[in-house]
């Protein structure tokens, strides 16, 4: 069991190396958590006339939300839902 | 010289771990490793509750409590005891018993704080609380076994509590997170079956409505059938009782129900996709018991079809506000249960629809 310097210096370095890879490893394994903001799709009873907003704090499906600016009829919101901020920005 | 230093240094250490083997030592360092990173995850759940609890706070404020610490007091600590389950007759009528009055007791707890607040304001109070109960609960448990690992120097006990700290954080996470659209009213995954049966109201033409324990109940024409639509009262926070309401109509109609189909959300396998649709058999509903045990007593009593749509997701998806994805897939369990009923009935058929899950967000 005896180890001359080069040796010890060199069975230090293998370890460094494989616990650097090692942690490189488990760090690239966490998924990033992809961030999602509300929106919501406003759609005409009239005329179907579809636009998607930001979601206003209170707000419901079903709720009207003001006149369309095509036909004047009433615009309702039709669906509330997430979408991933990435998907928005591209 | 070099060498013999270099050889005395690898015996010493030799020796050292010849030590620390025989007297256990090496466990209580690693006791002590995993004690650390136990606590630091601790404090990060600490910090998850502390900021929930201030966010619930402002809302209590906004409704008008000048002092809501009092109230989250109590709703945090709010418990209910499980019934007695080794003498099993009528353990559900028990069950009911206990969780309905709990229900009720919480909900005079915060009305009696907010009574200028509006039913839907309560709910999601109420709902706030809840999540803020859950934390505290979790932190307080975690914190008892790494006390109590430490104290007697159980380092099973404190192995096994870091083997599922990973689990821990994530479910903690996913309250955590929950609570943006429990503030805010977003509709959120577990809404997917209200939705679902609010767009088949949307699609036949109204005959009747009521409300009966918080939960709607909506006699439609359509596709030349009948359809009793049972969901939760919303746009509130509320799951109300179907199960229960069901029950009364089939008894009401006299069993005179060609076809008992729910919907709901149900958690997905890893590795499934988000949004899959399934059909089977049985009541799609995931509540402790009662409200499962009266569709399949009523459906049994009178041999109704049973049948359940389930949309997947996972548990975060169900409770953080409904993705993009789950609200599509939604739209083709419409059409999904069109299908089914269509398939499995004839024209002038009597059929209930019961869409399962928290309404929140979704009206009717």
């Amino acid at each position: 069991m005896i180890f001359d310097q080069n040796t010890m210096l060199i069975l230090t370095i293998i370890a460094l190396a494989i616990l650097i890879i090692q942690l490189y490893m488990e760090y690239r394994r966490k998924p990033k958590q992809a961030k999602y903001i509300p929106k919501e799709l406003v759609k005409c009873r009239k005329c179907g006339y579809e636009i998607e907003r930001d979601y206003e704090p209170g707000d419901f499906i079903s709720l009207v939300k003001g006149k369309c600016p095509k036909c004047g009829g009433e615009l309702i919101v039709k669906a509330i839902y997430s979408v991933k901020l990435e998907e928005r920005k591209a | 010289m070099a060498t013999d230093w270099v050889s005395l240094a690898t015996q010493l250490i030799w020796i050292l771990l010849f030590i620390l083997i025989f007297t256990g030592a090496n466990q209580k360092i690693q006791m002590r490793l995993w004690s650390y990173d136990i606590r630091n995850k601790l404090s990060v759940i600490k910090s998850y509750l502390d900021r929930d609890r201030t966010r619930v706070e402002k809302q209590l404020k906004n409704l008008g409590v000048k002092s809501p610490d009092i109230l989250i007091k109590r709703a945090m600590d709010f418990f209910i005891i499980q019934p007695v389950d080794i003498e099993p007759t009528d353990i559900i009528k028990r069950l009911e018993h206990l969780i309905i009055t709990g229900d009720r007791s919480f909900k005079k707890m915060v009305e009696q704080a907010i009574p200028t607040a509006t039913k839907y304001e309560r709910s999601l109070v109420e709902t706030g609380l809840s999540i803020v109960g859950v934390l505290n609960q979790i932190y307080k448990i975690v914190r008892h076994y790494l006390l109590s690992g430490e104290k007697e120097n159980n380092w099973i006990l404190l192995m096994q509590l870091e083997m599922a700290m990973p689990q821990i954080m994530r479910i903690v996470e996913t309250y955590h997170k929950s609570l943006d659209a429990f503030l805010t009213g977003t509709p959120i995954g577990d809404s997917i079956g209200p939705l679902v049966a609010h767009r088949l109201i949307e699609l036949g033409k109204i005959v009747s409505k009521k409300v009966v324990e918080d939960t709607s109940i909506t006699e439609l024409w359509l596709d030349d059938r009948r359809i009793y639509v049972i969901k939760a009262e919303g746009p509130g926070s509320n799951v109300g009782r179907p199960g229960r309401v069901l029950y009364d109509l089939v008894e009401q109609l006299k069993g005179g129900v060609d076809l008992v189909v729910t919907i709901d959300a149900a958690l997905k396998l890893e590795g499934e996709e988000t949004g899959e649709i399934a059909e089977g058999i049985g009541a799609a509903i995931g509540d402790p018991g009662p409200e499962k045990i009266a569709i399949e007593r009523a459906t049994t009593k009178y041999g109704i079809p049973l049948k359940a749509l389930v949309i997947k997701m996972d548990l975060g998806e169900a409770i953080h506000t409904m993705k993009k994805e789950i609200y599509e897939a939604g739209e083709k369990a419409l059409e999904h249960v069109r299908r089914i009923i269509l398939e499995s009935t004839k024209p002038k058929s009597t059929i209930i629809v019961a869409g399962i899950g928290n309404t929140l967000g979704v009206p009717g």
